[in-house]
């Protein structure tokens, strides 16, 4: 059968879910109704850490149309958690499980109430009367890692959730080497996911019997999961089934709503919906985490880094969610895209009672990169070299070893990405073959200064650190004389990034089909294997290797006269290892994406406002199988990063949020985007990615905020190590340093 | 968030507005509803009454008399942005007005309705101030005027009681003035966050007489009488706009208000910030 090549891998087709996304037919969770469905409200905590002695609910039962409140007593495994089961369903007197009857900050459950309608719900769960005992609460991660500080799980002296250590090479001989020395103290902040839709959600017994969910997540298998754990279920008891979901970005990688709505419907026997408000979104799913990091980086005059020392704390909340992942990848990420021979790193991931932190976008990345790229910023001044041209210098490259000793997986393409970043943006090589910066032309007015800056960064595809990777795909040819229909039967979670519309093209070109012939059965426990979450960059990759795994064998049985010809394939990459407990010595990932971004801002010196005028990012993609949809990921992820790095300051007091409104947390709008991103998009192939494709959804939002960071200095000559950069935090900056003062 | 039940009335005249208003302590009046439908929605406002007095049209004229210029309490922002008569008496104003909120808002609040709500972080409560307007009131026993000094008491307090309506602005020819307002707006309500607006009469490249408004950082709009008196005899030059920044900040250090977005001592510093650029821009500089 001819391929033709306009229909498939490298192709911008339209995507497959376009039409339905514009004209408002695709369902998303909060559109689908059933005729007899109640409604359900949520109790959550009133304190940020009480254990909760009674739960009267009396008066709540009393208002008619009530159709059941449940509580901890009402759970039958009272448990959850992605990574680690810490976590209860519902908070309360009555459970099972010890600890289960405190509540450890306001995200946390404490009863659900079903009633007829979403306001008779919303009446009577202001009516459920809860007695708390207040246990001492801690706030800060640094105060919680201390002794006597008060205990958030029964098993965690000192709150410390994790800790990791890199023990690389000899740092005594790492300092003695050291002819210039830079140290820095770098603050991030929490970030919101902004998800255009708020977590909704309908809960029912199917025709089969079964407790299912729809609902908009990142892994419905792991959904599943956590539901039938939580129900002492048999796992073919529970489905789950996302519709359209509108934005995830890690915000829907732990459970929301999920066990409690197939709780109720378990328990009821009826349909079951709720919506979250905007409000009720951002005050109780989990936050980007707050890392603060400690580093003194040295290096020889010309430009070779030669110690790493850190320190990387991050604020867990009161539970795991995904955070010992998250610190790990920090860990690792915390020295940079350069290859350093003595290293040594100690990262902490501390329970606090904030709210839960755990996945987004970056997963800890971009807090280790702000850090690093902040100090190889200042290792560039310090030494009065181009940062380019130091980055050029220590950049990490094929076969360099990283700093849990081992050597990265092949296909390195850092130094030539951050090359065309340079070339692409606003740097030249001179006749020597150094990088050096171009001249940049200052506005008139005084007061506006603009600057250009640099950083770089590369992030994991797929799970790391021994977490079990792998990905189903089942592929029927059907027809008789030739292929007529391919469908594919594949999990992997359309978040709106557009993973249906690439795993139907990989489809049609493994098969060698147009993509009209392929029909996709997605994200339904009932009709299809696991894909693993969206996340970590990892689908297209993931979904990718068993699409044409699957595609292969179905051919072959096709050949064989197979109709349909059917197979299902099971995708395992290489395996994946922790960290050691003393050294850090480890393989942590088996494939990488490598970024780059250049950015010109011009700075308001006496009002602090930053503009963004220009970002420049170089992504190896590996192979873009869709570069529309690439483009549309990198400008996503250039303007979510943007927000992270100028704008998105959640404020959150004793563990309470106090913004919990878009129009206090403010996120980019069209007003705010920067007139140009220019998408630079480079196909250096992963050696065992599918068609050479490496994972890209993450990478653009790693190196903005340094880039930014750094622009502000090269526009007035001062560090802020602290992010979001809000104008109140500019002025305060610059007015310390004598700027825009008068 | 929907606001709580309420009666409507559609009052026929100014005499039906005011007689439903004095008769009822919990009624509010209805011009534009682009500051009172939000606050009801908040619920920081719940009116058991509404009287609706969008329509009366003797209520909506802009017109110059000998040198004063009237504006109507119904004249909406838009309204007033396009008069070329407010353009030539007040230009500040005029200006101000076209910046608003949106054009939804402009189209639809009022400028009465925008003084009495007396929301610190509006903008044409700053500008009517710096013009030294004067609110017309009429009530069950009369009409009486208000000079906007002495207009706003606090914040969303104004000198208005019960049973009072506003019928019109009226603000002197300052045609011959350089006046600007400037704001550094919120970024999701276009609020000012701080506002200046700066009239200054000018003898060449001096400046013989200068009024100088804040509001946003400010619980209500206030003027700077040591700015003023900075600028007044000055030449604007950077000296005398430095001197004056600093007195602002320090006029306005007993009304300060903030949030977490923008706290007090930032609001305070873009104070002096904003008034340079007031005068900028009145000056065209």
């Amino acid at each position: 059968m001819a391929k033709d090549p306009s229909f498939a891998v490298g192709q911008s087709i339209r995507r497959i879910d376009a039409l339905g996304k514009v004209t408002g037919e695709a369902p998303y969770p909060g559109d689908i109704n059933m005729d007899g469905q109640l409604w359900m409200k949520i109790r959550f905590s009133d304190r940020p850490h009480a254990r909760v002695l009674a739960i009267d609910t009396q008066a709540a039962e009393a208002i008619s149309g009530v159709r059941g409140i449940f509580t901890a007593k009402d759970v039958p495994v009272n448990e959850y958690g992605l990574v680690t089961k810490d976590q209860p369903v519902l908070c309360g007197p009555g459970s099972t499980i010890p600890g289960a009857d405190v509540v450890r900050c306001y995200a946390d459950m404490v009863a659900v109430v079903v009633a007829d309608t979403e306001a008779i719900a919303a009446k009577a769960v202001k009516l459920i009367a809860v007695t708390y005992d207040d246990l001492p609460p801690v706030f800060d991660p640094e105060e919680a890692m201390q002794d006597g500080a008060p205990q958030i799980q029964i098993n965690l002296p000192k709150n410390i959730l994790c800790h990791y250590r890199i023990r690389m090479g000899d740092m005594a001989a790492g300092w003695a080497q050291s002819e210039v020395i830079v140290e820095g103290e770098y603050d991030t902040g929490y970030q919101e996911h902004a998800y255009l839709q708020p977590e909704a959600g309908l809960g029912y017994i199917d025709e089969q019997g079964r407790v299912t969910v729809i609902v908009a997540g990142q892994w419905v298998h792991e959904d599943q999961e956590q539901i039938y754990h939580a129900l002492n279920l048999p796992p073919e008891e529970v489905r789950v089934i996302y519709p359209a979901i509108g934005g995830a970005f890690g915000g829907r990688e732990d459970m929301s709503i999920q066990i409690v709505l197939a709780l109720a419907a378990w328990k009821l026997r009826q349909p079951i919906k709720t919506i979250w408000s905007r409000e009720e979104s951002i005050q109780y799913h989990h936050k980007r985490h707050p890392i603060k990091i400690y580093a003194r980086w040295g290096a020889t005059r010309d430009g070779k880094i030669v110690a790493i020392e850190s320190t990387v704390i991050g604020d867990a909340g009161p539970y795991n969610y995904t955070s010992t992942k998250v610190l790990a990848n920090a860990n690792l990420m915390v020295s940079g895209p350069y290859e350093v021979p003595n290293i040594h790193i100690d990262t902490y991931a501390v329970l606090t009672n904030n709210i839960p932190t755990g996945a987004f976008r970056g997963f800890g990345a971009p807090q280790g990169l702000f850090a690093a790229e902040g100090q190889m910023n200042k290792l560039a001044e310090a030494l009065n070299i181009d940062p380019l041209e130091l980055r050029m210098r220590n950049t990490i490259r094929e076969g360099s070893i990283l700093s849990v000793s081992t050597p990265l997986p092949a296909g390195v393409s850092m130094p030539e990405v951050f090359e065309a970043c340079g070339r692409e943006s606003y740097w030249h090589q001179t006749e020597d073959g150094r990088w050096q910066r171009n001249s940049l032309k200052q506005p008139n007015n005084p007061a506006l200064r603009r600057g250009v800056g640099i950083a770089g960064g590369f992030k994991n595809i797929g799970f790391s650190f021994g977490f079990p990777e792998q990905n189903w795909a089942t592929i029927e040819l059907h027809g008789k004389m030739e292929i007529e229909q391919v469908i594919v039967r594949q999990a992997g979670a359309e978040v709106g990034q557009g993973a249906h519309t690439v795993f139907v093209q990989m489809a049609a070109e493994a098969i060698g089909v147009p993509v009209e012939k392929v029909r996709l059965i997605g994200h339904d426990t009932a009709e299809t294997h696991t894909s693993g979450s969206a996340s970590a960059s990892r689908l297209t990759f993931m979904a990718g290797n068993a699409i044409r795994g699957a595609a292969a064998q179905a051919l072959e049985n096709w050949k064989n006269e197979e109709r349909p010809a059917k197979a299902t394939y099971q995708y395992r990459p290489p395996k994946t290892t922790m960290y050691d407990p003393e050294t850090g010595k480890a393989e942590p990932n088996f494939a990488y994406g490598y970024v780059a971004q250049a950015v010109e801002v011009e700075v308001d010196t006496e009002t602090g406002h930053i503009r963004v005028l220009r970002v420049v990012s170089t992504n190896d993609v590996g192979r873009a199988v869709n570069p529309e949809l690439v483009q549309g990921q990198i400008e996503g992820a250039v303007v979510q990063a943007q927000g992270y790095a100028l704008m998105e300051n959640l404020v959150s007091v004793n563990g309470k949020i106090r913004n919990p409104f878009l129009s206090t947390y403010l996120i980019p709008t069209i007003l705010d985007i920067p007139p140009e991103v220019k998408s630079v998009i480079l196909e250096y192939p992963d050696p065992i990615g599918p068609w050479g494709a490496r994972g890209m959804a993450e990478m653009p939002f790693l190196p903005l905020a340094p880039a930014i960071a750094a622009a502000v200095h090269d526009a007035t000559g001062v560090w802020i190590d602290a992010i979001p950069l809000t104008p109140d935090r500019v002025v305060a900056a610059l007015r310390a340093k004598g700027i825009g003062v008068f | 968030m929907y606001p709580t039940e309420i009666d409507y009335h559609r009052a026929s005249s100014i005499a039906e507005a005011i007689e439903l208003l004095s008769q009822n302590d919990d009624a509010k009046l209805l011009a534009g509803g682009h500051s009172l439908i939000p606050a009801m929605k908040l619920r920081l406002a719940q009116p058991g009454l509404l009287i609706d007095i969008s329509h009366l049209e003797e209520l909506k004229s802009i017109f110059v008399s000998g040198d004063k210029i009237s504006i109507g309490a119904l004249a909406t922002h838009a309204q007033i942005a396009a008069s070329a008569d407010v353009q030539s008496y007040a230009p500040a104003l005029a200006s101000a007005a076209g910046i608003v909120g949106d054009q939804q808002v402009r189209n639809w609040g009022t400028i009465g309705g925008n003084l009495a709500h007396a929301d610190p972080a509006s903008d044409p409560p700053t500008v009517v101030l710096a013009y030294d307007g004067v609110i017309h009131i009429q009530g069950q026993s009369g009409s009486r005027s208000v000079n906007a000094q002495d207009f706003f008491v606090d914040l969303f307090a104004t000198a208005l009681e019960p049973g009072e309506i506003i019928t019109r602005i009226e603000l002197s020819n300052s045609s011959s003035a350089k006046s600007a307002y400037v704001k550094l707006s919120h970024p999701a309500s276009r609020y000012a966050v701080v506002g200046v607006c700066a009239v200054l009469e000018m003898n060449g490249s001096t400046c013989t007489s200068a009024r100088v408004a804040v509001g946003g950082a400010t619980m209500k709009a206030v003027r700077s009488p040591g700015a003023e008196s900075v600028l007044t005899g000055s030449s604007l030059d950077d000296s005398a706009l430095n001197a004056a920044a600093a007195a602002v900040k320090s006029d306005i250090e007993e009304f300060l208000i903030g949030d977490m977005s923008y706290p007090e001592d930032y609001r305070q510093a873009m104070a002096g910030v904003y008034l340079k650029r007031a005068v900028h821009a009145a000056l065209g500089s």
